[in-house]
């Protein structure tokens, strides 16, 4: 830690930080290499996709790809913006209610007592690492029998308790002190007032962190259109876009590139929108 | 003292009123995640493992015919016998899952590091490293491997030098380097994790042992990595989970070929799920005793108490 004097945060270019630099630059063009790539990727025009070697920058970029997509979605009978909307509407309600139901739920976990928090946990700890494909058809029986099959709620429904969500969050108010609860509470503050006024704001990193996992989880979630839907009017752009790249085997690969693009798009302005909460993580806890 | 600490209501009065307001607050909170829980997981796995000693056929009246089998436990048999890929696949999981997980914790741990620091253009950094977490999804990383991207080509050169190595080892060790960038691209999470809980530690700390004469090799020995141990554990459990039930674990690509295989089908294939999430259990507590904090600390962070009302 690079600690000059009383400058804790120097205005200027320092000599002292060339060190950091040179391990931090190479290392960040290896992580920002895939977002390079899929940009180039969806530009690339068929000789350049099955170039071999492959390449990874485009050298001729073309809209062909888009073209060809744009062709196939008029093609079809639902409306491409039917897709979009049904997405949208899954994706907000899920992020809405998983984020709801994991704070709450890690908020008692983490702060209050009561029989049974610990074998909660361990529920909690076992779907986490459960094989996700064993538990389909069960599922399947599940939606069925309570006859939700082909709604939006059969969408929404499985989703909505994510088990990563409530394990991250409840990690991150365990962190909370548990003096600054003390202190609502001598004020008169009662528990939902604290989940409220206290816990949320204090773990909106975390919030954010498992927002965006959430998203990405449900944007490209292409099993509940499969599997509880059948009518095609209510399946959502995941399906529709996989369907698409598998169409022709030359044009699909076009296709399914410039697909991944528009797919990728609303995880980065997500990203954008929620990276400061993100980003500045527990830095301001309030108590030392 | 001038303030006497609220006393711990469940030492004397075991279900007093206030404990019991405390209880159902508790799972007034929890209520929803119940719910999502036991209908789409509890529910779920409990099926799961009641079909994995039965027989079942898809099709017929109700959707699925169930019949018993002689012996309950021909599955689980079957899975170990006649499935030739699955031990030899569990096998080379677990040891890629101890040459990775090493990787992932102190790469990312070194990453928060550097994040940490002052230097400029910090929250571009920043961003760049948690960005892959969220493009590391399914089609799009599978697209990126395909084409050869993930590797670099330098490390093809270091795999040939490892060719005297046996062959159970090298395989792995193959795939750790073929595979080293998007090993790297999961870390962004951990990165988060860990820098959380170094921007924690207050710098005085820090001041106050270089002026003692600690080094940054010592300080970071002595305070920093103390302070993020905990984070240590976590980071291992959600990356042990991560990679054993990501997509592309061969494992789940086993069992899910298995599941949708028309000959043995769905109950193997349950059998096998539930073998494998024993075996991440064994494997998770493993890690769980290997970096849990000692005992004797814990008794600080324990004495809270007041009661939620």
């Amino acid at each position: 830690m690079a600690i000059k004097g009383n400058k804790v945060n120097p205005a200027k270019f320092e000599p002292s930080q060339i060190k950091f630099y040179l391990y931090l630059l190479p290392l960040a063009v290896l992580m920002g290499a895939p977002i390079v790539y899929i940009v180039c990727h969806a530009f690339k025009p068929m000789d350049e996709l099955f170039a071999f070697p492959p390449k990874f920058f485009v050298s001729n970029p073309s809209g062909i790809n888009f073209t060809n997509l744009f062709q196939q979605a008029a093609g079809s009978t639902v409306p491409f913006s039917r897709y979009v909307f049904n997405s949208l509407v899954v994706t907000v309600a899920v992020l809405i209610l998983s984020v709801l139901i994991s704070t709450m739920a890690a908020f008692a976990l983490s702060k209050m007592r009561f029989r049974g928090k610990n074998m909660m946990m361990e529920i909690n700890n076992l779907a986490l690492m459960f094989v996700a494909t064993a538990v389909v058809i069960p599922r399947y029986l599940t939606i069925s029998f309570t006859g939700i099959l082909d709604t939006w709620l059969a969408h929404i429904l499985p989703l909505i308790a994510m088990p990563v969500c409530l394990f991250l969050i409840k990690q991150f108010m365990d962190q909370v002190p548990d003096s600054l609860l003390e202190a609502a509470q001598l004020e008169g503050a009662g528990a939902f007032t604290i989940y409220l006024k206290i816990i949320l704001p204090m773990v909106k990193p975390a919030i954010a962190t498992g927002c965006i996992l959430t998203f990405q989880q449900v944007w490209n979630n292409t099993e509940t259109s499969n599997l509880f839907v059948s009518t095609e009017s209510m399946r959502t752009l995941a399906f529709y876009m996989n369907t698409l790249s598998g169409v022709g085997s030359v044009q699909g690969q076009g296709i399914a590139a410039a697909a991944a693009l528009i797919m990728f798009v609303p995880n980065l302005v997500l990203f954008i929108i929620s990276q400061s909460a993100v980003m500045n993580t527990m830095a301001h806890s309030g108590l030392k | 003292m001038a303030t006497k600490a609220p006393k711990n209501p469940h030492d004397k009065h075991p279900l007093s009123k206030r404990v019991l307001r405390e209880w159902l607050h508790g799972y007034l909170f929890l209520l929803p995640w119940i719910f999502g829980v036991s209908v789409f997981f509890v529910y779920a796995m409990v099926r799961s493992l009641i079909f994995s000693f039965t027989d079942v056929q898809i099709g017929g009246e109700a959707g699925l015919t169930i019949t018993a089998l002689a012996n309950p436990w021909q599955n689980y048999i079957d899975v170990f016998t006649t499935e030739v890929n699955f031990p030899i696949t569990l096998g080379s999981f677990a040891l890629s899952l101890v040459l990775q997980l090493p990787i992932i914790i102190s790469f990312s741990l070194i990453i928060a590091l550097l994040l940490n620091s002052k230097i400029k253009a910090r929250g571009l950094f920043r961003m760049i490293f948690f960005l892959p977490v969220i493009i590391a999804t399914g089609p799009v990383m599978n697209m990126l491997t395909a084409q050869g991207v993930a590797s670099v080509p330098m490390m093809a050169d270091m795999t040939s030098l490892l060719g005297a190595l046996p062959q159970f080892l090298l395989d792995p060790l193959t795939d750790l380097f073929n595979n080293l960038i998007v090993i790297l691209w999961n870390a962004g999470i951990q990165i988060l994790i860990f820098l959380s809980g170094l921007q924690k530690v207050s710098k005085t700390l820090y001041e106050a042992a270089k002026i003692d004469g600690a080094s940054g090799w010592e300080s970071f020995w002595k305070i920093t990595l103390p302070i993020v141990k905990p984070m240590i554990l976590l980071n291992s459990i959600y990356t042990v989970v991560t990679l054993a039930t990501g997509g592309t674990n061969e494992i789940i690509e086993l069992i899910y070929t298995v599941t949708n295989a028309p000959t043995k089908g769905y109950e193997y294939g349950m059998a096998m799920s539930w073998i494998y999430t024993l075996i991440i259990g064994v494997i998770l507590v493993i890690v769980f005793l290997l970096f849990k904090e000692k005992s004797d600390k814990k008794v600080v962070y324990e004495k809270r108490r007041v009661t939620l009302r």
